[in-house]
């Protein structure tokens, strides 16, 4: 029996189609796994069924009901529970009282009765086989225990249908192997649950269907059993066309950075050597430590073992500072939170780094600062009326130009870039993937840390996969195909191993 | 800053070099105001006057106003006032040099505001808890140590041969004005240049501004957020010399009450936002002006005292609402909001 049938969804956010025509179905007591990578309407397809979002046609039918006008409130009533993928939890209340949120239960008098739902929690964990204390903070909780909470939550709602976004991200093997248990309980039960995973390995345990969107559109269903992760991969990717005329070859030098069994939070015994000139791209899923090893690298955070070597200096004692001095810099990801300077110009934006390492002199000579801008501005072709403009009067692409612009002013030979392309739109990118291909040029040396992997495609020279912290392989240019990194970076290589 | 030439295409540059400078605006009020209210009985030496009986609340205003563009605050400055300038009139009682005094009060500031530095900025704690318990330890130290010395003030010799030098400095005009107020210029000139023209004064800003990408960008942040209380500690010695020189005696029970929330205010009304890394230097002599008036005003209609501090308030509020409110209403009525 089918519990759920959405036929025929298209929705756009701001006149773009993010989701054209879409159909999609689960039976009663199945795990049907819903893929596509980052941005493919996964998120936005379960965010209409939850009543998050309102769909512009088409047609959703649960249970033998016609779903109309779907609110959070009542798609929770016909027995739809969500997980979502960031953690909805009040860190500051008790893991009972997070559960029995606004459905607490009272005494007669109005008095919660505290007992009653510690009971009820009580009762819940160890029927799901959880192990938490009903009444410790959450904010105790690692996250791993919080996104179990968060599940248990929805378990307790009694829906018929689960909607898990990314429910192992942070949970262990054994945590994850409990909670395959659970939900395979629950689905002997007549349960339905949609699975949204990145893993292959997870996918291929759990799931009994799956449905591929690309782009906003449907791809293909089927079972889980007729197909493999290659093929899977291969539908999620799509054969999408790659320009590769950025890209010229290059000539690249002596060693710069050397990373020996190199650790830090979040990753761990990495050993690379970058060389002069070279643009190495880095790529994995979120939380694959890539961004931390940058980080790490930078002096933001500390190292935790191995060793790093910046030209011919090995750095024990790290700073961001010295990371600077040995002139490497780093674009962070997350522009606005981690890069611009609000009520700074774009003069001062650019300015700011170089004047740390030039503090003798505090005096500021304006024309001459003015001077060194205008020649960077040109360089980069920023955009922009004068050097006092505010920054935040620039877009996205022209403010990451300025930061660019910030660190070729320090006259940093190596830059590290996190995500250098985020919430950019299509044409800044290539201006940015150029900009990389002509300071490599130029003889600066360039890590780029990306999702995308066509970015990569255009200016690296060999490429990094790391999943779990960890470097899963180096693929040269010729390799870097999206279906080989993808193999790599969901782990679907060692599935495929074992599959053998 | 030359940000409001290079800026004509926004076509309303006028009024928004008139909302960046609104302080002298506020400020123009008051004084007309309270040229009016005096009428034929203004001398050139009562507006003088001004000036002077700014300079101690406006020279420990700069160093609250560069705190509060790092977005922290000094509750502790006018406990600070007490200490320092208590044991600086020990200290010249001791040693009969004015210099030895100054070089002294200086150096107990850099230490008084080291500690809320040190507590802030290296050990991350909050601004408003840290300097609230520095407020109550200072003066406390200040009047337990006079109690020690069983006096009831603390009082400068007057028999001792610099005496009528130091006091003089404090009387002294130069060109009819008064020579603690041209202290007070110079530190505006001072101070405006650290902020605007300055790397370290840019760090300032871009503490107060984003944090995060400020350290990201290399700044050291730990350093720029203890400097700042340092530096107002240095100005809290400064602001506690003047004040000998005018006063000659230093009761630490009063001296400084609320002077505190007279620096915020100033600081305010000079166009700073709270929340760090907005705003100008130079508003806050303007803002420590605009209250002195308020005084004088008071004092002239001879009003009492007490109904000061309603007026003080009163004219903070309507600052601060020009400043947030009125911008606010004039982007609602340019851009109705799309979606």
């Amino acid at each position: 029996m089918e519990m759920l049938k959405m036929t025929d969804i298209s929705k756009s956010f701001f006149g773009v189609p993010v989701l054209q025509h879409v159909d999609f179905s689960v039976e009663q007591g199945e795990v049907h796994a819903l893929l596509g990578e980052n941005g493919a309407g996964k998120s936005t397809l379960m965010n209409i069924l939850a009543g998050v979002y309102t769909r512009d046609s088409g047609t959703v039918l649960f249970d033998g009901e016609k779903l109309e006008h779907t609110t959070v409130k009542s798609s929770e009533a016909v027995g739809i529970a969500f997980v979502h993928q960031e953690l909805n939890l009040f860190n500051d209340l008790r893991a009972f009282e997070n559960i029995f949120l606004c459905k607490e239960i009272t005494k007669k008098s109005g008095m919660l009765d505290k007992k009653a739902m510690i009971k009820k929690t009580e009762e819940l964990f160890e029927s799901l086989g959880v192990e938490i204390e009903p009444t410790v903070m959450v904010s105790e909780l690692e996250t791993g225990k919080k996104q179990l909470l968060e599940i248990a939550k929805a378990l307790y709602a009694n829906a018929k249908l689960f909607i898990l976004d990314e429910p192992t991200t942070a949970l262990n093997n054994e945590e994850i192997g409990h909670l395959f248990a659970i939900i395979r309980r629950l689905k002997d039960q007549g349960k339905s649950f949609v699975f949204i995973s990145h893993k292959m390995t997870e996918i291929f345990t759990i799931a009994d269907r799956y449905t591929v969107l690309r782009n906003g559109e449907f791809i293909n269903t089927g079972k889980i059993a007729d197909t493999n992760p290659q093929e899977v991969t291969r539908m999620m990717v799509g054969s999408k066309y790659c320009e590769q005329a950025a890209y010229e070859t290059r000539e690249c030098g002596e060693p710069v950075l050397e990373l020996n069994h190199f650790s830090g939070h979040g990753f761990s015994d990495v050993s690379l050597t970058v060389n002069k000139g070279e643009v190495v791209g880095f790529t994995g899923l979120v939380g694959s430590g890539v961004s931390e090893m940058f980080q790490t690298i930078f002096g933001v955070l500390p190292m935790t073992g191995g060793t790093l070597k910046i030209g011919d200096a090995t750095i024990s004692m790290h700073s961001i500072h010295k990371a600077m001095t040995k002139k490497v810099s780093m674009i962070p990801s997350n522009r606005k939170e981690n890069s611009v300077i609000q009520d700074f110009t774009l003069l001062e934006n650019c300015y700011v780094s170089e004047h740390t390492l030039s503090g003798r002199i505090q005096h500021i000579f304006r024309r001459k600062e003015n001077k060194r801008y205008c020649k960077l501005e040109k360089a980069l072709n920023i955009k922009s009326n004068s050097p006092g403009d505010m920054i935040t009067s620039l877009s996205g692409g022209n403010q990451q130009k300025v930061i660019l612009a910030r660190w070729l002013n320090t006259k940093a030979d190596v830059l590290l870039m996190d995500n250098p392309t985020q919430g950019i739109d299509v044409g800044a990118k290539a201006e940015i993937y150029k900009l990389i291909n002509q300071l490599a040029k130029e003889g600066k040396t360039i890590l780029v840390n990306t999702l995308e992997i066509p970015e990569l495609q255009q200016v690296a020279d060999r490429c990094v996969v790391f999943y779990h912290g960890h470097l899963q392989t180096e693929l040269s240019r010729d390799d870097m195909s999206e279906e080989t990194v993808m193999l790599w970076a969901t782990n679907a290589i060692n599935s495929l191993e074992v599959a053998k | 800053m030359n940000e409001t030439e290079t800026k004509p295409k926004t076509g309303n540059s006028i009024t928004k070099t008139l909302g960046n400078y609104s302080f002298i605006l506020i400020f123009l009020v008051i004084l007309i105001a309270f040229l009016l209210i005096n009428g034929g009985a203004t001398t050139w030496s009562g507006v003088m006057n001004i000036l002077r009986h700014s300079a101690v609340v406006g020279v420990l205003a700069f160093g609250m106003g560069l705190v509060i563009i790092t977005g922290g605050i000094d509750l502790s400055v006018g406990s600070m006032l007490s200490l320092i300038g208590g044991l600086s009139v020990v200290v010249f009682n001791a040693t009969n040099s004015p210099i030895i005094t100054l070089i002294f009060a200086l150096g107990a500031g850099i230490f008084c505001g080291l500690i809320n530095g040190v507590f802030v900025g290296l050990a991350k704690m909050p601004a408003f808890i840290v300097t609230l318990s520095t407020m109550l330890i200072y003066r406390s130290i200040a009047q337990y140590y006079l109690r020690t010395l069983g006096q009831s003030i603390y009082n400068m010799d007057g028999t001792l041969s610099s005496y009528d030098a130091f006091y003089g400095f404090g009387q002294a005009k130069w060109l009819t004005v008064p020579v603690v107020g041209l202290v007070l210029i110079a530190i505006t000139a001072i101070m405006v240049y650290v902020s605007t023209m300055t790397k370290f004064g840019k760090t300032v800003f871009a503490v107060g501004s984003n944090e995060k990408a400020a350290q990201l960008a290399g700044i050291n942040v730990k350093r720029t957020r203890v400097l700042v209380f340092v530096i107002t500690g240095l100005l809290c010695g400064l602001s506690s010399f003047l004040w000998l020189g005018m006063n000659g005696s230093v009761d630490p029970a009063t001296i400084g009450k609320s002077y505190e929330m007279y620096a915020i205010a100033a600081v305010v009304i000079g166009g700073i936002s709270m929340s760090g890394g907005k705003g100008r230097l130079l508003g806050v002599l303007f803002g420590a002006m605009s209250y002195t008036i308020i005084d004088k005003i008071i004092a002239s209609l001879g009003f009492d005292a007490l109904i000061n501090d309603t007026i003080k308030g009163s004219i903070l509020l309507i600052a601060v609402f020009v400043q947030i409110v009125v911008p606010a209403i004039r982007e609602k009525i340019r851009k109705p909001k799309t979606i």
